[in-house]
């Protein structure tokens, strides 16, 4: 059924579509329309779920773990200083191989409070062994919460599908709702592969000595690896459903473009624009939208990338001290490939900025008349 | 204690508890009262590690250990999950130290006994962070040294008292309860086992270790605990009526304070004082009876 | 999902228990379970396992309890109405609220195994060919047989009187030891195959030659003949002897009790003289020479008899009985304290002119000495053997004669008696297994704590002989476990009734107030199955199995706990490197 929806609504649809039977809750702008759903499919019936109001996030992914742990399907949505706030449980949600899915609205980082679009907040938190999938538009949003569902009991690793503030939480979109049938042959109930009982009583997540934690460690990094294969399955099964085809990369143009454009998020949307216009004036240009993050899909952007010349990255984020994230783990995933496309950095939409489509032209004009990149990359529209 | 009650054993021998470790004494008595069906979520504390090291378990009950603050909040969680499956015989408890409770753990628990979520909260009291090594959390008691107040920076402040502040969430079912006291003990967990909401359990449970006494006084230290009114027994149902289970003989505080090397450096002057605080929170507390 | 994965879901989930941890190698010191011995027990003169007793009494067992007593006491019916109660004076008891009223729970047995016909379970030891004479069947020589018979020896009791007690059939009043009560205890002496031979008197030679039948003799002939007081008129008409009083009260011969009889005496057999006058209807005075404190009888029996109406003059000394007409004039001396010796005063005369006073009747009870010059152990020498409470004497033809009672106990009573019999019993049993060389090194090894009582079952090799003689004091009770409890209080005839007859004047209490008094016992030293020590373990070590327990020392860190805990001082803490 096609609807126009918020994001925050095609993620709530989402949630609904996966029997999740724990449902974790804490306001805080621009998820609140999220939970807000949600909370009213559980009180008109329309989820059987437990909404759990909690007092704050650090014990909203808490709960989460505390359920997970116990069999069921789970789901909590925050954001920015929420995020930021679960940090320690986020990397105890991963090491305890828990596949809970969370919806990340992605939001600028205080002080100075700022609760418009923004990447840092789940990018700081890119070593925390959650997948992470960035989301276009509302179907996107729609399709990879529930694709998320998936890819985390596959490989017993948490998800979190990150949606722009505002740009994607709050807009409405026209969004094809799939049938209860559809979703439950794509998703059906969850079988945990351990849980928690006192049938067969166990210590889970004691202490771990030297001898026995690296292997463990190890066993999550490989979870990453396959999680990949993974995803690329699951996809063509999506597809095969559904009729609407993802994948960790989506290449625009790239064959024969000297140019290519890495972008996430909304600023996809704007700058297939810009790209269009470009090709319309002869420019050799691509764009090259990365969706999942974590894992890096570094084999596939070798791939996509490899008759690029430049890359001109668009960060909606900063890590301080280095550069863009995107452009450093691009950098890191072509560093020992050859031959690589020279990768410029761009910073831009920082605390929700708008993005237009000038500013993306001004980088294609930059990125092509420059011949060595910035290392710490360009603050692109900065007030002087 | 009837005869089923002695014979049960959900906790084995060969764990790592210090010799006279009153918190182990607390969880063997608690279990028996518990039984088998029973989720335990235990945040870091000295029972992270009593616990057992991987792949051992110490108990014959499922643990799930937590975040150090998150003992409420996961527990929460796992009753929602119990709920949802239809489950409506496994009890879920939390089992936390002092600072667990007391400090880092105050807000989990705050926010989850306002959801009045379907727990038992147990918090065994051992007086500070014993597991780190006897730093001062907020159930120190006033005038005890530890490795954070040490010297002449004795523990000035009143040790906090996480009970009336239970009891100010209106939960059905507060209670203190001490391992010197077996049976009370029991008797409180098996009724608080049986209410439905929130219910918190504050144990005494001695540390021959952090507090410096013969491993050996482990249990006669927390009965002069009960015996001196410094840790009474007693219960608060539905934040109003209160039950207090023992009113003992006239106990000087100094005997328990003189057996104790964490209080070694109390003057009689600091000794009356604390005598008069003692003797003014017990006439609070036998007003509220 | 046909994927083959590379990760394996390797989690931190357990999959063994803690008991892979030996935990007992952190020890340095060492629980264990080790009874003691209770202080009643180490001063009761039988060496009765009385925490032992009371334990069994407060859970109801009271055949076993009964059974415990005649291991080391074949007269609880008798003890638990005359025996003065050494172990109450020792009670641990006693420093917290009140001692244990032990006295009360052995009459209250010994009542419980007449009222259900209980028996005596066999002896252990095997029969034995020897055959002994006992010569006087009182206390010392009835006990004799008892634990002879025990011992699984033959024994003949020679009775020169009508009927076997000695004392307790002749010499204690009705109201304190009922014939029936004794007869109790005598019954099961003969159904142990003791033979009893009353009416039969021997004499001297009957020692050193009692023919082929008897391999020992034992002399128990006592201290049955009242001492003269050495003053003018004793023999007049009147005046009269207190045993022999008491013993035709005891035949049931008609006596004349009217008016004033002056009871000269301070031991029992005069309070027992005067109390008895009291009920034939006449007033008592009795006249002693030191001060009442320093009276040899026992405290509750002087207080009983005042409270009957005897009069007590203390410091006053007989010098002259006279005649006058249908009375006795006593003169009298009076007497002043010159100092103390042990407790008791030192009397001289005070100087003065003698005081009279008159009496219908006269009796002394100034002390006793044995019937025949004969019956007096010889002097120490190199063919005898002195023990604590009996001598041996090794005859020609190396046929040992044995003394027993009040002949060699410096404290004349019937548990001590009772002591001594099984003090003989036991050394003669040593004598035939082993020689004489050994019975002295022997009985050392098979007394009850640090005293002189010995126990026949430690000397038997029973479960006493594993206990510690470490006696338990006080300060070694956890009083924790213990709550404050009123000692019973004897049930009574009203003084009224006292006065009237010579029916027995302490009543039987109940079961349910003998349990709740038993129950009252520290047990010191004695496990009685209370789990403390199981139960407050950290480590669960201490293991059940079935009706006792043990620490298992795999796991066991020596923390201590459970000895503290254990309320009776059951256990001990000892340095690992000592085991």
């Amino acid at each position: 059924m096609r609807r126009v929806i918020e994001g925050s609504q095609a993620v709530a649809e989402a949630v609904r579509l996966s029997h999740v039977q724990v449902v974790s809750a804490y306001p805080i702008t621009p998820q609140t329309h999220i939970v807000e759903t949600l909370s009213d499919y559980c009180e008109k019936g329309l989820m059987q779920a437990r909404f759990m109001r909690m007092e704050g996030e650090q014990s909203c992914l808490a709960a989460l773990i505390g359920a997970e742990l116990m069999g069921v399907r789970t789901f909590t949505a925050t954001s920015s200083q929420g995020l930021a706030y679960m940090h320690e449980l986020l990397h105890w949600s991963s090491g305890a191989r828990l596949p809970i899915v969370m919806a990340v609205a992605n939001r600028a980082l205080a002080p100075g409070w700022n609760i418009w679009a923004d990447q840092t907040d789940s990018l700081s938190q890119r070593d925390t062994g959650w997948i992470q999938i960035y989301c276009e538009d509302g179907q996107d949003v729609l399709d990879s919460t529930l694709i998320a569902y998936r890819l985390a009991e596959s490989v017993n690793l948490p998800v979190m599908v990150m949606l722009d503030a505002f740009y994607l939480s709050h807009t409405y979109e026209p969004v094809d709702i799939p049938e209860e049938a559809d979703a439950y042959r794509f998703l059906p109930p969850y079988e945990p592969r351990f849980k928690m009982s006192t049938a067969d009583p166990h210590s889970f997540a004691g202490l771990v000595p030297p001898v026995s934690y690296m292997e463990m460690r190890h066993d999550i990094a490989l979870a990453m690896e396959d999680a990949l294969p993974q995803e690329v399955q699951i996809e063509e099964e999506f597809a095969s459903i559904f009729g609407r085809r993802y994948s960790a990369l989506e290449a625009i143009n790239c064959d024969d473009a000297e140019i290519v454009f890495m972008t996430s998020g909304t600023i996809t949307s704007t700058t297939r624009l810009v790209v269009q216009k470009l090709r319309e004036q002869g420019e050799k240009v691509g764009l090259l939208k990365i969706r999942l993050f974590r894992p890096f899909p570094t084999d596939l952007l070798r791939e996509a990338l490899k008759n690029a010349k430049k890359v001109a990255v668009i960060d909606r984020n900063f890590s301080f001290g280095t550069s863009g994230i995107f452009a450093q783990e691009l950098r890191s995933a072509l560093c020992n490939f050859s031959p690589k496309p020279l990768v410029f950095g761009y910073i831009a939409g920082i605390g929700g900025r708008d993005v237009t489509p000038a500013i993306i032209e001004s980088i294609y004009q930059t990125t092509k008349s420059t011949a060595t990149p910035d290392e710490n990359g360009v603050w692109a529209g900065l007030k002087e | 204690m009837d005869a089923e009650l002695r014979e049960r054993e959900l906790m084995h021998s060969g764990h790592v508890g210090c010799p006279g470790c009153g918190a182990a004494i607390a969880m063997r008595f608690f279990l028996k009262a518990m039984g088998e069906k029973t989720v335990i979520v235990l945040p870091a504390c000295c029972w992270s590690i009593i616990a057992g090291p991987y792949p051992q378990s110490t108990l014959d009950a499922p643990i799930i250990h937590c975040a150090f603050e998150t003992a409420a909040s996961t527990a929460s969680g796992v009753r929602a999950a119990l709920d949802m499956q239809g489950d409506t015989e496994t009890k879920v408890v939390a089992w936390a130290g002092d600072g667990g409770t007391f400090d880092i753990g105050f807000q989990a628990l705050s926010g989850a006994v306002e959801r009045n979520e379907d727990f038992l909260y147990v918090c065994y009291d051992n007086e500070a962070y014993m597991n780190t090594g006897i730093q001062r959390s907020s159930s120190t008691p006033y005038g005890a040294w530890t490795t954070t107040t040490p010297g002449r920076d004795w523990k000035k402040m009143r040790k906090k008292n996480i009970v009336e502040a239970l009891v100010a969430h209106r939960i059905p079912y507060v209670a203190t309860a001490s391992i010197a006291f077996p049976d009370d003990l029991i008797r409180k967990a098996q009724k608080a086992r049986e209410i439905k909401g929130s219910r918190f359990l504050h144990i005494y449970a001695s540390c021959p270790t952090g507090w410096r006494i013969p491993s050996e006084l482990s249990v006669k230290i927390a009965r002069m605990a009960v015996q001196t009114n410094i840790f009474p027994l007693y219960e608060v149902e539905d934040g109003k009526n209160y039950t207090i289970n023992y009113k003992p003989r006239e106990y000087l505080v100094r005997e328990y304070f003189r057996l104790q090397g964490r209080f070694r450096h109390l003057t009689d002057h600091d000794l009356d004082q604390i005598q008069a605080m003692v003797d003014e929170d017990w006439q609070r507390l036998l007003a509220k009876a | 999902m046909n994927l083959v994965m590379k990760n394996k879901l390797l989690i931190p989930i357990s999959s063994m228990t803690s008991e892979e941890n030996k935990t007992g190698s952190w020890r340095f010191l060492r629980p264990r379970f080790e009874n003691k011995t209770a202080p009643c027990s180490a001063a009761c003169p039988a060496g009765e396992d009385i925490p032992q007793i009371e334990m069994l009494t407060a859970q109801g067992e009271f055949k076993e309890a009964w059974e415990m007593i005649l291991r080391e006491n074949p007269f609880p019916a008798v003890c638990g109405r005359v025996c003065f109660h050494r172990c109450e004076s020792f009670c641990n008891r006693a420093n917290y609220d009140e001692a244990i009223a032990v006295h009360t729970m052995e009459r209250f047995l010994a009542d419980t195994a007449a009222r259900y016909d209980f028996h005596p379970p066999a002896p252990v030891a095997s029969p034995r060919q020897e055959r002994i004479a006992i010569v006087g069947g009182g206390p010392a020589g009835l006990a004799a047989a008892w634990f002879l018979a025990r011992l699984g020896f033959q024994c003949d009791i020679l009775e020169a009187a009508s009927e076997v007690g000695g004392l307790l059939r002749w010499g204690i009043p009705a109201y304190r030891l009922p014939q029936d009560a004794l007869l109790q205890d005598v019954e099961r002496l003969q159904a142990a195959g003791v033979g009893i031979f009353t009416n039969r008197r021997v004499d001297e030679t009957f020692l050193t030659d009692p023919g082929s039948l008897y391999q020992a003799v034992l002399v128990a002939t006592g201290y049955g003949k009242g001492q003269m007081m050495g003053i003018p008129g004793e023999t007049v008409a009147d005046v009269l002897e207190g045993l022999d009083f008491l013993r035709n009260l005891r035949e049931g011969k008609q006596i004349p009790g009217e008016g004033t009889t002056a009871v000269i005496g301070g031991g029992n057999t005069a309070v027992d003289v005067a109390r008895s006058v009291v009920r034939l209807g006449g007033k008592a005075v009795i006249y002693y020479r030191r001060r009442q404190q320093d009276m040899p009888a026992f405290a509750e029996e002087i207080r009983m008899a005042i409270e009957e109406g005897v009069i007590i003059q203390e410091l006053v000394s007989p010098v002259e009985i006279e005649r006058d007409g249908s009375h006795l004039v006593l003169s009298l001396q009076r007497m002043a304290v010159s100092g103390e010796e042990a407790g008791r005063a030192r009397v001289v005369s005070a100087g003065g002119s003698s005081e009279a006073v008159e009496a219908q009747r006269i009796i002394r009870a100034i002390g006793a000495e044995p019937q025949e010059p004969w019956m007096a152990p010889p002097p120490a020498g190199p063919d005898t053997i002195v023990l604590s409470h009996s001598r041996i004497v090794l005859g020609k033809g190396q046929r040992p004669v044995l003394y027993t009672g009040d002949l060699v106990n410096e404290t004349k009573s019937v548990t001590h008696a009772i002591a001594s019999g099984k003090q003989a019993a036991i050394a003669l049993d040593i004598f035939f297994h082993e020689g004489a060389a050994a019975v002295a090194s022997r009985l050392a090894g098979c007394t009850v704590g640090d005293g002189s009582s010995q126990s026949l079952e430690i000397y038997l090799g029973g479960e006493r002989k594993l206990r510690s003689n470490h006696v338990v004091g006080y300060s070694e009770i956890n009083t924790d476990y213990f709550s404050f409890a009123p000692r019973i209080r004897q049930p009574r005839l009203l003084i009224e009734e006292r006065r009237r007859s010579f029916s027995e004047i302490d009543l039987k209490i109940s079961a349910g107030l003998a349990m709740q008094e038993a129950a009252r016992c520290f047990n010191c030293g004695l496990c009685n199955n209370c789990d403390n020590c199981r139960l407050f373990c950290p480590d669960v070590t201490v293991i059940r199995e079935a009706d006792t327990r043990r620490i298992n020392y795999d796991y066991c860190k020596g923390c201590g706990i459970c000895v503290v805990e254990c309320p009776r001082n059951a256990m001990s803490l000892k340095e690992e490197a000592d085991q």
